[in-house]
C-alpha cells in the first residue's frame, strides 16, 4: 500500500510536467500544425514566460542576489498574464522580419532568438540574477493549502500511512488540477479557433500559401497572428513551470528540454490535431520518464545514462518521421471548405 | 583610444574564427543548395570529426607513429594524418546517415528534413558524450608563445597561422573542384536545378553523396581547427558554433558557397570586434543580430541572386 | 514499329488527372507536332513520356523497349532528350559548361560534338564563357537545345521552344529545328505557335481537355476547317 501511494504521488508529479508540456505542444500546434510555421525556439518563449512570471509574481531581490530589479509579488494570475503578453510581444518582434521568408529562415531565426534570450538571462544579472537564477518563487495558494493540510493531518493522526502520504501531497494534487484546468481551457480556445474561418485560413496557408495569398488573404498578417498566439500559450506554459519548480535558471531552458522534446511530442501525437498534441506530450514524457528507470538498471554513469535517454528520444523521432509521419492521431481532414 | 588600439589584434582573432566559420558554413550552404534544407546536424558533424580525429590520433600514437611537433607548430605528423583520415571517415558517416535516413525523407520536404537533422544533431552530440563524457578533452599540449609583429600591432601564434593557411588551402581546393572537375560542375548544375539535372542524365544520387562527403570533410576540418585554436574539444563544440555558422551562411546568401566564405569572415570579424564593446558572452547574439538585419535589408544575402 | 509509341496514357499531378487515355506515335526521322489550347495537357504529356511524371495507366515504348515509369536519368540513356519549356538551362554555369553537362553520361571524347553544336548555333561559340543566367531568352533556348543534342539523341522533345521569343528569333529556332531534323533526329514538338509548327510537321495531333481530338498529317490539319476554326484562330 505504501508503495502504491508512492506510485500515485509520482504519477501526479508526472502528470503536472506532462500537462505543462501539453500546453507547449498545443502552442506549437497552432504555429506548426495549423499554419506550417517552423518554430524551433520554443525554449526561448518558454523561458520568457517563466522569467516574466517570476519577476511579476516573485519576491524582490534578496540580500544575496545579484539582481536589483523585479519581484513585485503580484498575485499569480498577473504573472501568468504578463508571461503570455511578453512572450507574444517578443514573437511579434521576431515575426515581423522573418515570417515573410521561407521556413528555413524562420527556423534559423527562432533558434537564434532562443539562444539570444538564454544569453540575456545568463548575462544580465541585474534583472535575472545570471546563472544563479531566480529562487524561492511562490506557488499559488501554497501557504493556505499546505498549511490547511498540515493542520488536517495533525487532527487525524490515526490515518493509515498510505492515505497520509496521499493527503500530504495535497498541493501537488491542486497544482495538477490547475495545470490540467488551464490546459483544458486552452484546448477549448484553440480548438474553437482552428475550426473558425480564421483557422481555415491558417490551414490554407499551410497547404499552399501562394493560392491562399491569391485568393486575397493577407497571409503575412495571419501568420503573424498564429505565431504570436502560439508564443503566448508557450509563455503560459513557462509561467506554470516557474511557479511549480519554484526555482528557474538559464540551465532550465536548454534547447533539448524546451524545444526538441516538444517537437517530438507534437510530431508523435499528430501535428495539426490538438488532441494529438496533448496525447503526444503525455506519451513522450512517459517514454522519457520510463527511460530514466530503464537506464538506472544499466551499468552506466549518470551522464552516460542521460545521453542514452536523449539518443532514444532522437531515434524515436526519426522512426516516427520515417514510418508514421502523420503521428498517432491524424489531422482531422475536412472537406475542401476553403479555396 | 584604448579600444582602437585593440582593433588590429581583434581583427586577427576575427580572421581566425572566420576561417573556421567559413569551412563550417560551406557544408551548410552546399547541403542547402543541393537538397534544399538547413542542416542543423552540421555543427555536431564538426564535433564528430574532431572526436574521430582525437580517437585516430590516440590509435596512431599506440602504433608508435611519431608525433614530434613540426616546429614551430605544436602538433606533428600523426595528428595531421589523423585529421585527414577523419575527414574521410566523417564523410563516410555522412553517407551512412544519408542512406539510412535522409534519402527516405527527401520526398517529405525540406521542413521534415530539418526536423530529422535536429534529431541527428542531438543524437550525435549524445553519442560523443556517451563515449567521451561531457568534460573537455585536451587536443594540443603545451603552451605556445605568440609572435609579436610590432609594425601591425598584433601578436599571432604559429598554430593560428596554420589555421588560416589550412582554411585558404581547402577553399582553393574546393574552388578548383567545383570549377574544373566533372562532378564539381555537376554539383553546381544540380544546385541550379535538380529536375533539369536528372533530365540531362546527371546522376543526382552521386552528386548528393559527394555533397555530403565534401560538407562533412570540411566540417571535420573546421572542428579540428577549432580544437587547435581552443586547445580542447567538448561534445558541444559544434552546437556552440552553429548559430554563428547559420548567420554566416544567411549573410552570404543561403545556398551560395562563396557567400558562405564571405559571410563567415564578416561574422567572425564582427563577433571579435564586438568584444571591445559588449560582454564576450554575447558573441552568438551579435551574429544573430547581423543576420536579422541582413534578412530585413536583403533576404537573399550579400552574394545572393534574390529570387 | 514506331520510334516512340504512347498508348492510352492517363497521367496527372497527384490526384488531379490531366491526361485521359492519350495515344500518339512518332516514327524515326519525323517531326511530330502537338497543338492545343492552354491546359490541354501538352506539357503533361511531355513530362510523362520523359518519366518526370509516372502514368497511372497506359504504356510508353521507345525503340521497341517499354519505358513506362522509367526515371528521367534512365530515359535519357535510351537516346531521347528533352527541353522543358521553362528553367531549361543551368543559369550559374557558362554556355560551354551547360553543353558539357549535356554530355554527362558520355564516356567518349565529345569535343567534336560540341563543335557541331557551335556550328548549329554560332552565337553560342562567341558566348561560350558567359554565364547563361545573363543571356537573353533566345540565347538560352539555343543553350537548352544544344545541351539536349549533346547525346546525339534519336528523338528530341521540345516543349514550346518559341514561347516568349521575338518573331525573328522564333523563326530562327524553327529553322534550326528543321536543320536538326535533317541530321536524322526525330522531333516531338509542343507549340502555342500552332500554324508554324504544323507547317513543318510530318504528323500532327490536336490535344484538348486531356484527350486527343485530331490526328493527321500536318498539312491536312492545317487544311482542316474545324481545326482551323477551333484551334488555329480562324
Amino acid at each position: 500500500m505504501e508503495q502504491l501511494s508512492g506510485i500515485i504521488n509520482y504519477i501526479v508529479y508526472f502528470a503536472i510536467t506532462a500537462g505543462t508540456y501539453g500546453i507547449l505542444s498545443l502552442g506549437l500546434n497552432i504555429q506548426w500544425g495549423n499554419t506550417g510555421l517552423f518554430n524551433i525556439g520554443i525554449a526561448g518563449f518558454y523561458a520568457l514566460g517563466a522569467y516574466t512570471s517570476a519577476l511579476v509574481s516573485g519576491p524582490p531581490p534578496s540580500a544575496w542576489d545579484g539582481r536589483i530589479f523585479g519581484g513585485f509579488e503580484l498575485p499569480f494570475i498577473f504573472g501568468l498574464l504578463a508571461a503570455a503578453i511578453v512572450s507574444g510581444f517578443v514573437a511579434f518582434l521576431i515575426g515581423v522580419p522573418t515570417l515573410r521568408l521561407k521556413a528555413d529562415y524562420l527556423g534559423i531565426a527562432t533558434i537564434g532568438i532562443a539562444e539570444s534570450i538564454r544569453l540575456v538571462l545568463k548575462n544580465e544579472s541585474w534583472l535575472t540574477n545570471g546563472v544563479w537564477g531566480l529562487q524561492q518563487l511562490p506557488s499559488p495558494l501554497y501557504t493556505s493549502i499546505h498549511g490547511g493540510t498540515k493542520e488536517l493531518l495533525q487532527q487525524h493522526t490515526a490515518l493509515p500511512g498510505w492515505l497520509h502520504d496521499l493527503v500530504a501531497n495535497s498541493y501537488n494534487w491542486f497544482y495538477l488540477l490547475l495545470v490540467l484546468g488551464i490546459l483544458f481551457i486552452l484546448y477549448l480556445i484553440v480548438e474553437k479557433l482552428t475550426r473558425s474561418p480564421w483557422g481555415r485560413v491558417l490551414k490554407a496557408i499551410r497547404e499552399d500559401e501562394d493560392s491562399a495569398a491569391m485568393s486575397g488573404k493577407n497571409t503575412f498578417s495571419f501568420k503573424l497572428q498564429a505565431f504570436v498566439l502560439g508564443a503566448m500559450i508557450m509563455g503560459i506554459g513557462g509561467s506554470l513551470y516557474a511557479h511549480y519548480a519554484r526555482f528557474i535558471s538559464p540551465a532550465s531552458f536548454k534547447p533539448l528540454y524546451g524545444t526538441f522534446i516538444v517537437w517530438v511530442m507534437l510530431i508523435l501525437g499528430g501535428s495539426g490535431n490538438n488532441k494529438g498534441a496533448i496525447l503526444g506530450s503525455f506519451v513522450v514524457w512517459g517514454i522519457w520518464a520510463g527511460t530514466d528507470f530503464l537506464t538506472g538498471y544499466l551499468p552506466f554513469s549518470a551522464t552516460q545514462a542521460a545521453s542514452i535517454r536523449v539518443i532514444i528520444i532522437g531515434i524515436l523521432l526519426e522512426v516516427v518521421l520515417l514510418w508514421r509521419p502523420q503521428g498517432l492521431l491524424r489531422r482531422e481532414r475536412r472537406s475542401k471548405t476553403f479555396l | 583610444m584604448d579600444i582602437l588600439a585593440r582593433i588590429p589584434q581583434l581583427l586577427v582573432y576575427g580572421i581566425i574564427s572566420g576561417s573556421i566559420l567559413s569551412l563550417g558554413g560551406i557544408g551548410v550552404s552546399l547541403t542547402y543548395s543541393i537538397l534544399g534544407f538547413a542542416n542543423f546536424a552540421h555543427g555536431d558533424i564538426m564535433a564528430l570529426g574532431a572526436y574521430i580525429t582525437l580517437g585516430l590520433f590516440t590509435l596512431l600514437g599506440g602504433w608508435g607513429l611519431p608525433n614530434t611537433p613540426f616546429a614551430p607548430l605544436s602538433f606533428g605528423l600523426s595528428f595531421i594524418l589523423a585529421a585527414i583520415l577523419s575527414m574521410g571517415l566523417t564523410g563516410g558517416c555522412m553517407i551512412l546517415l544519408d542512406r539510412v535516413l535522409f534519402k527516405h525523407l527527401r520526398r517529405a520536404g525540406s521542413i521534415i528534413l530539418m526536423m530529422a537533422s535536429i534529431g541527428i544533431a542531438l543524437g550525435l552530440r549524445n553519442i560523443l558524450q556517451f563515449f567521451w563524457g561531457p568534460q573537455p578533452h585536451y587536443y594540443i599540449e603545451g603552451i605556445q608563445i605568440a609572435t609579436r609583429i610590432p609594425a601591425l600591432g598584433i601578436r599571432i601564434k604559429p598554430d593560428q597561422v596554420f589555421i588560416i593557411c589550412t582554411a585558404i588551402l581547402l577553399v582553393v581546393l574546393l574552388h578548383v573542384f567545383l570549377q574544373h572537375t566533372k562532378i564539381g560542375k555537376a554539383m553546381r548544375a544540380t544546385a541550379d536545378n535538380m529536375d533539369l539535372s536528372r533530365v540531362t542524365g546527371i546522376n543526382t544520387d552521386r552528386v548528393i553523396l559527394w555533397t555530403g562527403v565534401i560538407g562533412a570533410a570540411l566540417a571535420t576540418a573546421a572542428g579540428v581547427l577549432a580544437g587547435i585554436e581552443n586547445k580542447f574539444i567538448t561534445p558541444e563544440l559544434g552546437w556552440q558554433m552553429l548559430l554563428s555558422i547559420f548567420a554566416s551562411v544567411v549573410l552570404g546568401g543561403l545556398g551560395n558557397i562563396y557567400g558562405a566564405i564571405v559571410g563567415g569572415m564578416v561574422i567572425g570579424i564582427s563577433e571579435e570586434i564586438s568584444t571591445a564593446f559588449v560582454s564576450t558572452g554575447y558573441k552568438p547574439a551579435i551574429a544573430f543580430i547581423i543576420m536579422v538585419v541582413m534578412l530585413l535589408i536583403k533576404p537573399a544575402g550579400l552574394l545572393g541572386k534574390g529570387k | 514499329m514506331p520510334l516512340l509509341g504512347v498508348e492510352q496514357v492517363t497521367s496527372g499531378y497527384g490526384e488531379m488527372e490531366v491526361l485521359h487515355g492519350v495515344s500518339i506515335e512518332v516514327n524515326s526521322g519525323e517531326i511530330v507536332s502537338i497543338i492545343g489550347p492552354n491546359g490541354a495537357g501538352k506539357s503533361t504529356l511531355m513530362k510523362t513520356i520523359f518519366g518526370l511524371l509516372c502514368p497511372d495507366a497506359g504504356t510508353i515504348s521507345f525503340r521497341g523497349n517499354d519505358i513506362t515509369g522509367l526515371n528521367p536519368d534512365r530515359v535519357v540513356r535510351q537516346g531521347m532528350a528533352y527541353v522543358p519549356q521553362v528553367e531549361n538551362v543551368f543559369p550559374s554555369l557558362t554556355a560551354h559548361e551547360n553543353l558539357e553537362m549535356g554530355a554527362f553520361i558520355r564516356q567518349d571524347d565529345f569535343r567534336e560534338r560540341i563543335g557541331e553544336i557551335y556550328e548549329l548555333f554560332p552565337l553560342l561559340k562567341k558566348r561560350k564563357k558567359q554565364r547563361v543566367g545573363k543571356m537573353s531568352g533566345g540565347e538560352r533556348q539555343m543553350v537548352a537545345m544544344g545541351r539536349a543534342l549533346m547525346l546525339d539523341p534519336q528523338l528530341l522533345l521540345l516543349d514550346e521552344p518559341s514561347a516568349a521569343l521575338a518573331p525573328n528569333l522564333a523563326e530562327m529556332i524553327f529553322d534550326r529545328i528543321i536543320t536538326i531534323n535533317k541530321t536524322g533526329v526525330a522531333i516531338l514538338i509542343v507549340e502555342q505557335n500552332a500554324k508554324q509548327s504544323l507547317r513543318l510537321a510530318d504528323q500532327g495531333y490536336v490535344l484538348a481537355g486531356g484527350r486527343r481530338r485530331f490526328a493527321d498529317t500536318g498539312k491536312n490539319l492545317l487544311a482542316n476547317e474545324e481545326v482551323g476554326r477551333l484551334y488555329l484562330g480562324g
